[in-house]
């Protein structure tokens, strides 16, 4: 276990250099001056000059490069030439919103998505796998951030249950879990319709293993052979899918915060997209996926404890 | 417990009788027709996107109205006969502008498509057929490109390079490019170890010649699935950068901006938003039941990796 | 688990001879859903099997063999149903048994070994737990004596170090030492009857001789009996008391194994056996390659099945117009489903 969870390590840091090293080249291979598009098109030729001095633009790329990583690893992503403020700085001061977001959306889709999942495949071909398959689809298919207009409409607007704005400034933990009920359910379903679908393929696939049709010859009870065998085999894809989905929600959750007028990482980034806020963009960019490539590594160790064949070697 | 069963004793369906028998290949033809025709959801998926691009190309003679055309004497009317669905905040035709978002829309699943499938599909069969170090290169590359949310990166992209069709268009592509390639580096594994692939090394064949005749023809099956799949999900992201004012620019109609638009006045007009809304959710839905039916039509092994990396 | 009612006084099992069929198959017929209407994958299967006796199944895959006992033990994957037929099992039949009831049966009474050992173990849990699985699925025993069990399992079928090896993963493993496994797991409630299909299919050839020595062993001490489904002819020369042979979803011929070596009266079981000349070879032999491929279950032709690829038949009418059934040869113990078996045994008498 300890080789295991060393190699998990080792690839933890790899991935967050590559991530840095990607969104550095990725940045700089789009076509355009980020300096002239900071600045706006109606800018000097001093003031793009100097804001390319001040950024280190002026520098050979791979220099360009060196510089950043350095920077990057000891946690420093540049300043908001907006506000001033360290990015990363202003980044993680919104990190608690996306979290307690990303956290309760994915804890509603985890709960209802698996259990449907696996209820899908044990009934596949009856009238409950077509029923929850359908949801699912219609699920996958509506835009959530109209999903999420819809239900401040219906649920907010008509029948007064939650409040049409995603957080609220001050009050109390209860206060803050009622704004949070309607984002996090909106976020939660769409995602739940993901992983019900990929649950379901998980399962139906483990389901079809020679070593399930030897425990029904051997006379195993169905329930145990649903409930204890096969579902411990599909919890490794279930978490692949569930790791896979968080990236995916991550994203979404940009749509979700803006629709209620949430704040967090999404909102924060879409701000400096639209004032053209660079480093902070990238500083997003990099936090967020950062988040992702953490998940993983979590869930990675989590395969280790499953699978006995992965811990040992 | 299907497949792996089948594929044991097997005695169900089993490879054609003979490749020169005229008979069998019109049989099989009929067969695999049938299989199809008989798919409720691949039929209902195929019938929608039809009749959606049908929508889209004839929007000029199709639309009532045009769906730049304000006239400030109607703002936010009610439906009506020349109006169907009603006017938006600039008096323009709420149901003119669906129909020419379709336009939008389905340019850019198509173009999406296109283009991640294609680098997609080149840069997967590379590193699952050509293995060792490159191999390892592309799959850690792939990996980390898939730590960033592909809406988020979509979303600084197109920021980066200014909003328009090709913009948005690129974006999304170089979003979804590395979802196409995993998908497709698997396929080529399962195939790899096939018997013709090592008869082809055998005699002599080039390795690109290999890939260009063998491999990617026999991978296109689970491609196909992918293909639909992504377009869904470029629909989706399109809409997603539009509702954020990202997607391509005003006056231009596309269904986020409509969403967007209708936002402001969903209280008393939600019929706006949620027509548009149901419009995106109408394509997606027609896209995903073809996506489904082909995956269980073409290729009911790959069930799984077709379906999840595609996110 | 209750065991159903004893042994029926059902005439027909008490007239197959002393020692009466623990496992008979009447007439299965088990149908798969095809574009043009059901096709039958076994069709109209009769089989039986003694206690202490060994029988081979052999056919090309996709002769329906493995289907046949699937059907028989109900595990038949969807959209596969058994349509008509009986399978007796100690003269109940376990087609009318509700789900319940055949779970409680099979491994209990009647249970399988499976071709492949690397599959057929779960790999998330250990080896003892596995075991441990199947017998607390019919006995109401503690964890303790379950395990206890299991050890004495995994040393009945010669496992090494059993009480260290039951905490194994499937993956600390080694091929053969996995089919044991499953073996143990399979006759861990004494069944009656034990289906093994293609146990050794998978494993190396020395590993295969060990294999087959332990299940021989196990029938020997327990006098349970056995099927043996395999396409390996050496090793049916060796086990099997008696053979059928399946084509296209039918028993084209059975017999003692004897007569069915010695005196082959079906085209399709010589061209199977060809290359393999006597009882007394010691060496396994595939069977060999006959030209051409199994019909297609949804395009089969009118008449004998097996016309197309027959040496004796191809191009022949009564062939082509008739499907023979399973007629008496040499004997009334010895069946062939071939018009012209009587040319056969002519021709083979000539050489």
């Amino acid at each position: 276990m300890a080789g295991y969870l060393g190699r998990t390590l080792v690839q933890l840091v790899a991935t967050l250099v590559g991530i840095v090293t990607v969104a550095f080249f990725l940045m700089r291979a789009i076509p355009g001056d980020p300096a002239l598009y900071m600045l706006g098109d109606f800018a000097t030729e001093e003031a793009v000059a100097a804001l390319r001095s001040r950024l280190g633009l002026d520098l050979p790329v791979y220099q360009q490069y060196l510089v950043f990583m350095e920077r990057a690893l000891t946690g420093d992503l540049g300043r908001s030439v907006v506000t001033g403020q360290p990015a990363l700085a202003e980044m993680l001061s919104a990190l608690p919103w996306s979290l307690s977001l990303a956290v309760a959306g994915l804890a509603v889709a985890v709960i209802l998505g698996v259990p449907l999942g696996i209820l899908s495949a044990i009934k596949q071909g009856t009238w409950v796998d077509m029923t929850i398959m359908l949801v699912a689809l219609m699920g996958i298919s509506f835009p959530v951030f109209w999903v999420g207009l819809v239900a401040v409409l219906f649920l907010s607007h008509h029948a007064g249950l939650f409040p049409a704005l995603g957080a609220a400034t001050g009050g109390g933990f209860w206060t803050q879990i009622h704004h949070l009920t309607l984002p996090a359910l909106v976020l939660g379903l769409s995602v739940a319709a993901y992983i019900a679908r990929l649950t379901r393929s998980a399962m139906l696939e483990v389901l079809g293993q020679d070593y399930i049709r030897v425990a029904h010859a051997m006379g195993v009870p169905e329930p145990r052979i649903f409930f204890r065998l096969a579902l411990r085999n599909a919890f490794i894809p279930i978490l692949a899918v569930i790791g896979v989905t968080f990236a995916w929600a991550l994203g979404n959750a940009i749509l979700v915060e803006v629709v209620f007028s949430r704040p967090g990482l999404g909102s924060t980034v879409l701000k400096a997209v639209l004032a053209r806020d660079y480093q902070l963009v990238q500083a997003g960019v990099l936090v967020l996926a950062t988040g992702v490539v953490l998940i993983n590594a979590t869930l990675n160790v989590l395969y280790g404890v499953i699978d006995p064949r992965m811990r040992s070697d | 417990m299907a497949s792996g069963e089948m594929a044991r004793d097997s005695a169900i369906p089993r490879q054609p009788a003979g490749p020169d028998d005229p008979e069998a290949a019109r049989r099989r033809r009929q067969a695999a027709l049938r299989r199809y025709t008989r798919h409720p959801g691949f039929m209902v998926g195929a019938t929608i996107i039809l009749l959606l691009a049908l929508l889209a190309i004839l929007a000029p003679w199709i639309a009532p109205n045009s769906p730049l055309k304000t006239e400030m004497s109607l703002v936010l009317a009610e439906p009506s006969w020349a109006y169907p669905l009603g006017t938006d905040q600039f008096g323009r035709c709420v149901l003119s502008r669906l129909i020419y978002g379709a336009q939008i829309s389905l340019q850019v699943g198509f173009w999406v498509v296109l283009i991640s499938l294609t680098c997609g599909t080149l840069i997967g069969a590379l590193a699952g057929f050509l293995g060792g170090w490159i191999e390892r290169a592309i799959v850690a590359l792939i990996d980390i490109m898939l730590a960033f949310p592909g809406f988020l990166l979509a979303l600084a992209l197109v920021a980066a390079q200014g909003s328009s069709l090709t913009s948005v268009i690129t974006a999304v592509s170089i979003a979804y490019t590395p979802r196409v390639a995993t998908v497709m580096r698997s396929v080529v594994l399962t195939i790899r170890p096939r018997p013709f692939i090592e008869a082809s090394h055998a005699i002599g064949l080039t390795k690109l010649r290999i890939l260009l005749r063998h491999v990617i023809p026999n991978a296109m099956p689970p491609v196909i699935v992918v293909a639909t799949v992504s377009a869904a999900t470029a629909i989706l992201a399109e809409a997603g950068l539009s509702f954020l004012g990202l997607g391509v620019q005003p006056p231009t109609a596309t269904w986020g901006s409509v969403i967007a638009n209708g936002q402001a006045v969903i209280t008393t007009r939600p019929l706006i938003s949620l027509s548009a809304g149901l419009s995106i959710a109408v394509a997606v839905i027609g896209l995903n039941l073809l996506g489904d039916g082909l995956r269980d039509t073409l290729d009911p092994q790959m069930r799984r990796q077709t379906g999840a990396k595609m996110l | 688990m209750q065991r159903s009612s004893p042994p029926s006084s059902d005439p027909s099992a008490a007239k197959a001879g002393p020692r009466g069929p623990v496992l008979e198959l009447r007439d299965l017929v088990t149908r798969f859903p095809g574009d043009d209407g059901p096709l039958s994958i076994v069709d109209g299967v009769s089989l039986s099997v003694a206690s202490g006796e060994t029988l081979a199944v052999v056919g090309e895959s996709g002769s329906g063999k493995t289907m046949t006992f699937l059907s028989a033990i109900g595990l038949i994957p969807p959209p596969g149903r058994v349509t008509s037929g009986q399978v007796l099992l100690e003269g109940t039949d376990l087609l009318t048994h509700t789900p319940e009831q055949l779970r409680a049966v099979r491994g209990e009474r009647i249970s399988m070994v499976f071709q492949d050992p690397l599959t057929g173990l779960n790999p998330v849990f250990t080896i003892g737990e596995q075991i441990v699985e199947v017998l607390r699925a019919h006995r109401k025993l503690s964890r303790a004596e379950a395990r206890k069990k299991a050890i004495e399992l995994l040393e009945r079928v010669q496992i090494p170090d059993p009480g260290r090896r039951v905490d194994d993963y499937p993956h600390q493993l080694s091929g053969g030492m996995r089919q044991r496994v499953l073996i143990a797991m399979a006759i861990s409630l004494d069944p009656s009857v034990l289906i093994a299909d293609e146990p050794t299919t998978a494993l190396d050839v020395t590993v295969q001789a060990q294999v087959l020595e332990l299940l021989a062993e196990l029938r020997e001490e327990s006098g349970m009996a056995m099927v043996l489904i395999t396409h390996d002819l050496g090793l049916v020369a060796r086990h099997a008391d008696r053979v059928a042979v399946m084509y296209a979803g039918r028993v084209v011929e059975q017999g003692s194994a004897k007569a069915v070596f010695e005196q082959t009266a079906h085209p399709y079981t010589l061209s199977l056996f060809r290359g393999v000349p006597s009882l007394d070879t010691d060496t396994a032999q595939d069977l060999i390659e006959i030209e051409g491929q199994p019909p297609d279950p949804a395009f089969l032709p009118p008449g004998c099945a097996f016309e197309p690829r027959c040496f004796l038949g191809q191009g022949r009418a009564s062939c082509q117009a008739t499907r023979p059934g399973l007629q008496p040869t040499l004997g009334t113990e010895h069946q062939t489903a071939c018009l012209h078996s009587a040319e056969l045994t002519a021709t083979r008498a000539r050489a």
